[in-house]
């Protein structure tokens, strides 16, 4: 650390700067200092900077200042000292009563405040009440797939879902068996008692040779009771739909689709921490969209790998002139620091703004 | 950095902003600094570079259709509008005398201006209890007594951080 000395022999050189008498020294560094504090008296003011800018908005109709500094702080590196002085001023008592109190706006307000303020109070005393019942619709909605099931050398992923739209989750119980083709889709609630030709309900999936134990459901259910096919559509068993179980779509088991064992990815949240990204150099504007000046935001579906790498990439939401394919380009080159789950890295799905700007 | 911005970038901005006068804000992030430090270097007061450099961007404002692309930078013609402001608010307040000899605008003249620019935006980069002592003791030329007592330190712990911004700034000015 600079000995104190240090500080004061800067400030002297500063002084004398001040007073237009730059002092002469041959510390080089202290010189080097000395030039840069006589450039700092003749940088500008930002709040005149940002009164200007609001000046030549009001001629022009429409820059404005505010967005401005919002996108410098984007970057994280425009604090103007006006944001430091002047943020909430009413908050801390400088400039009460300077604006007029419309009467109906304030009870409006003031109605408003004491609505949220009993919303808070009531939703934590509801919580409070029902706090098992959510702990087991959380738990089944952050776990992505911990189906019990033995992997399958020849074919895994895809995977099924279901439900008939019932106001509860699908509940706890054994998976149906196993086959090639489905022809009655697995439920718990049977609807239909009599069917013209009894056909054993199957998912499609491996050859597990599962043993059914008891009542049918969905294996990693929380929900002991009352029985349920669950929130999802189109028959099956789960909050997925078309006749599986779990929260995939299709005949088969868990998250995924079209049948098979469901192996997916982890999403955020619920124990599972977001990848960081390490690497993440700017995407190139097409030549198309630079002519046209177009402007704005890609959208990305990513799956970020256990190892950091960024794979299956889908375009989400596209802007077209070239744009979705120089931020895939782009994307496929970042690296993160992945998803942890109980200190182990993991795959976790993400979306990704991938945002193109002309400045 | 927005001085980084290419000829093919400041050509479309200033297409744009001619179409749109609302898109003159990204014309003016870019070379706020860059006028302000020139006209200042000129002038040498703070309150007059202010009052030339809003001048400035009000005629580049109102005149900017008539601005025609033929490859010099949009920063020489905003500089060419700030020489005449400056010369016209000399002829009209010092009448009697001649006016000042234009320094020749050679290279070092012109990387002094480029190098107050980049320290301005700089500042903005420095951590907040820093910058706040920047602001105070260098644009509003306070004094170490006056900041201290503002910010409810001592004397020595403002000059600490005096010390440390100007470290900061050297070594970004040098990366």
């Amino acid at each position: 650390m600079p000995s104190t000395n240090v500080y004061e022999e800067l400030d002297f050189g500063i002084e004398a700067l001040m007073a237009d008498a730059p002092p002469e020294t041959e510390d080089e560094t202290l010189r080097e200092l000395l030039e840069i504090a006589n450039d700092l008296r003749f940088i500008p003011d930002a709040k005149f900077k940002l009164r200007l800018m609001e000046e030549l908005g009001e001629v022009s109709g429409g820059v404005d200042a505010r967005a401005l500094s919002r996108t410098e702080g984007d970057a994280g590196r425009s604090h103007s000292p006006l944001r430091d002085e002047e943020i909430l001023p009413t908050l801390f008592g400088a400039g009460v009563n300077t604006y007029p109190v419309n009467r109906g706006s304030f009870v409006a307000s003031y109605m408003g405040q004491a609505a949220m303020l009993a919303l808070v109070a009531t939703s934590g005393f509801w919580m409070v009440q029902h706090r098992t019942d959510i702990s087991q619709q959380l738990t089944s909605a952050i776990k992505i797939s911990e189906y019990t099931l033995p992997p399958s050398a020849e074919e895994s992923g895809g995977g099924g879902g279901g439900g008939t739209k019932d106001k509860l989750h699908a509940s706890k119980g054994d998976l149906p068996k196993t086959s090639r083709e489905q022809i009655t889709p697995p439920a718990i609630v049977i609807s239909n008692t009599s069917p013209m030709l009894p056909v054993p309900p199957t998912v499609v999936a491996p050859q597990l040779n599962l043993q059914q134990m008891g009542a049918l459901g969905d294996p990693i259910s929380h929900v002991l009771g009352p029985v349920s096919n669950g929130i999802g559509a189109n028959g099956g068993i789960g909050s997925g739909t078309d006749g599986g179980v779990g929260s995939g779509r299709g005949p088969g088991v868990g998250p995924g689709e079209g049948g098979g064992v469901g192996g997916g990815v982890y999403r955020i949240g619920g124990g599972v921490s977001a990848p960081v990204a390490i690497y993440d150099p700017d995407p190139e504007y097409s030549e198309e969209a630079r002519k046209e000046k177009y402007q704005g935001t890609v959208i990305l579906y990513v799956v970020i790998g256990a190892d950091g790498t960024p794979r299956t990439l889908r375009v989400q939401r596209s802007l077209g002139m070239g744009l979705d394919e120089k931020a895939l380009e782009a994307v496929k080159k970042w690296r993160f620091k992945p998803a942890m789950r109980n200190g182990q890295p993991v795959p976790v799905e993400v979306n990704v703004e991938v945002n193109f700007r002309l400045y | 950095m927005r001085a980084l911005l290419n000829e093919t970038d400041e050509r479309l901005l200033i297409e744009a902003a001619q179409r749109d006068p609302r898109r003159f804000g990204d014309l003016y992030e870019g070379n706020f600094e860059r006028v302000f430090a020139f006209v200042i270097r000129r002038v040498r007061d703070r309150d007059v570079a202010e009052d030339i450099t809003a001048e400035v961007f009000h005629q580049a404002l109102a005149k900017l259709q008539q601005f025609e692309w033929r490859g010099v930078p949009f920063s020489a013609w905003l500089m060419r509008i700030a020489a005449n402001a400056i010369n016209d608010r000399w002829q009209r307040t010092n009448r009697e005398q001649e006016l000042p000899p234009e320094e020749p605008e050679d290279a070092g003249v012109e990387g002094e201006i480029e190098r107050r620019a980049m320290l301005s935006q700089l500042v903005d980069g420095l951590p907040a209890d820093q910058r706040t002592v920047v602001v105070r003791r260098f644009v509003e030329a306070r004094s170490i007594r006056d900041i201290a007592k503002e910010l409810g330190r001592s004397e020595g712990a403002i000059k600490q951080l005096q010390f440390r911004a100007l470290q900061s700034l050297r070594a970004r000015m040098k990366e």
